[in-house]
């Protein structure tokens, strides 16, 4: 068991622009200028901050997918990765070849899929629909399938985008249960939301992200305030 | 000691990658139509078969053999076109799923080649039947012929790797390679034999890799004799490092193409 006080990820001083013009050309824009703090093994950080502060894009400079243009990020060799839904899913082919696809893509070896298949039809509650192409699934089903395999993957540091629960109302309900389990367990999570109220109930620590600039960080109950203070504010 | 077993797990889980991609993307395909995989045969015999009867029926060209010659350069031909053509755009197109997950760029050029090369293994088998059927037989030179696809499939690679480092920056370059492969087309010898081309320009002609594998496709299936090997060689090295090089330039911008690509 590793201490409490030994970062797992560390940002100093973050910044990552992008080019105005398609892609490369053009004047940069900052997604976000200086964003500085550190994860801790075995808990649950919020990044809160209004829609457009580059939070999705400072989750990909965690995730490892793109590096930041000033400032260090320091991943102390864990494995991180970001909840996809229904990724790389190929229309065309059935529940379970995209399962084994979309776990290989997160990282799963193929036999860590296979072996995890049961959990997964069972979670998912598709039945004998596993072996039909997904092109005749309704969207809740590709929905539940995707979160199924999603959740299967089991990283160091699992990184969330705003999405707890989805699918129809009895499995958005059912996949936000496990979600918050496993936010709860000991493992080490990110997440990310605009909902102070999600944050609050979810995390143990959190960082308030303005204008591309970490402005507090700290218990969610004093951050959350100053957050809602400068709502008010601004 | 353990980064080196990290590294290597790593480098068996995108092979596993890699294989399992392939199938899914032929897979897909198959699933897409009601003859499925059909198509893989049905699609060059119909191709063919318009080049058959244009050229050996209603043309009735003054070149003897000029229908055998004809496909197989058609037929070595569109494993290249087509590998160029959709290769350009593996990396654009992967702008999707590398928003969300860490890969090696490289991965998706290897993949659509791989996925094109399978299909291409069908229509050579077709090429095959039918010039047995048309009375050519099997020799000893057919033990040059996996070199001969080797060379060309290092070759096709290391053009695709460049292409597909290129494109994510220049999405224009894609309506600019169809018509370069449409010049190339004419440039390769897929129709006419290499003793039109006027002395003065024989250099020049078989300066071109392709104008070289094609050759050596005859020479073995036809002719029943060796390709020119030194050649073959030579171009087996530059495709190596062209390889190697394409590689390394996308690895370059490993980390910029999800970014440039939002």
């Amino acid at each position: 068991m590793k201490s409490k006080q030994e970062p797992v990820l560390s940002l100093h001083n973050v910044g990552a622009f992008y080019k105005r013009k398609r892609g490369v050309f053009g004047e940069p824009f900052w997604a976000f200028k200086d964003i500085s703090f550190d994860l801790y093994h075995g808990e649950t950080l919020g990044i809160i901050g209004r829609n457009g502060v580059g939070k999705s894009t400072l989750l990909r400079i965690m995730a490892g997918i793109t590096k930041p243009n000033k400032g260090t990020f320091v991943n102390y060799g864990y494995q991180v990765s970001l909840l996809s839904l229904q990724l790389g899913f190929i229309h065309y082919l059935s529940g379970r070849e995209n399962a084994v696809l979309s776990g290989m893509l997160m990282g799963l070896r193929k036999k860590e899929v296979k072996a995890k298949m049961d959990a997964i039809i069972e979670f998912s509650e598709l039945g004998d629909f596993i072996d039909q192409p997904i092109a005749t699934y309704s969207s809740g089903m590709v929905a539940r399938l995707g979160f199924s395999v999603a959740f299967q993957v089991d990283p160091d540091i699992l990184l969330i985008d705003e999405v707890l629960g989805v699918g129809d109302a009895e499995f958005s309900q059912k996949s936000a249960k496990v979600m918050q389990d496993k936010i709860h367990s000991n493992k080490t999570i990110v997440f990310v939301s605009h909902n102070a109220v999600l944050i609050q109930q979810l995390c143990n620590r959190v960082v308030w992200i303005e204008k591309g600039v970490s402005k507090a960080e700290g218990d969610p109950e004093t951050v959350l305030k100053e957050y809602h203070q400068f709502l008010h504010l601004a | 000691m353990k980064t080196a077993r990290i590294k290597l797990d790593t480098l068996l889980r995108y092979n596993e990658l890699i294989i399992y991609k392939t199938y899914a993307d032929l897979r897909a395909e198959t699933e897409r139509t009601y003859l499925g995989f059909l198509w893989w045969i049905f699609e060059p015999i119909l191709y063919m078969s318009v080049f058959y009867v244009f050229f050996e029926l209603l043309l009735k060209q003054g070149t003897p053999n000029y229908v055998p010659f004809l496909l197989i350069g058609l037929t070595a031909w569109q494993w290249l076109k087509s590998c160029l053509s959709h290769g350009a755009e593996t990396i654009l197109g992967a702008s999707g799923l590398m928003q969300h997950i860490h890969l090696p760029k490289v991965i998706f050029p290897i993949i659509l080649v791989l996925t094109d090369t399978v299909k291409f293994f069908f229509i050579l088998a077709l090429l095959l039947i039918f010039l047995w059927g048309y009375g050519y037989s099997v020799g000893f030179t057919y033990l040059a012929l996996p070199v001969v696809l080797i060379v060309q499939l290092l070759f096709t690679m290391a053009l695709v790797f460049f292409l597909a480092a290129i494109v994510p920056f220049l999405p224009d370059l894609r309506f600019v390679v169809e018509n370069i492969l449409l010049a190339l087309f004419f440039m390769s010898g897929v129709m006419i034999r290499s003793d039109i081309v006027p002395e003065a320009y024989q250099q020049y002609y078989y300066s071109n890799p392709i104008v070289i594998i094609i050759e050596s496709y005859r020479d073995i299936l036809m002719h029943n004799v060796w390709p020119n090997g030194s050649a073959l060689f030579i171009i087996g090295i530059i495709s190596l490092v062209g390889i190697w090089l394409g590689a390394r330039l996308i690895a370059r911008f490993e980390y910029i193409y999800p970014k440039i690509m939002v």
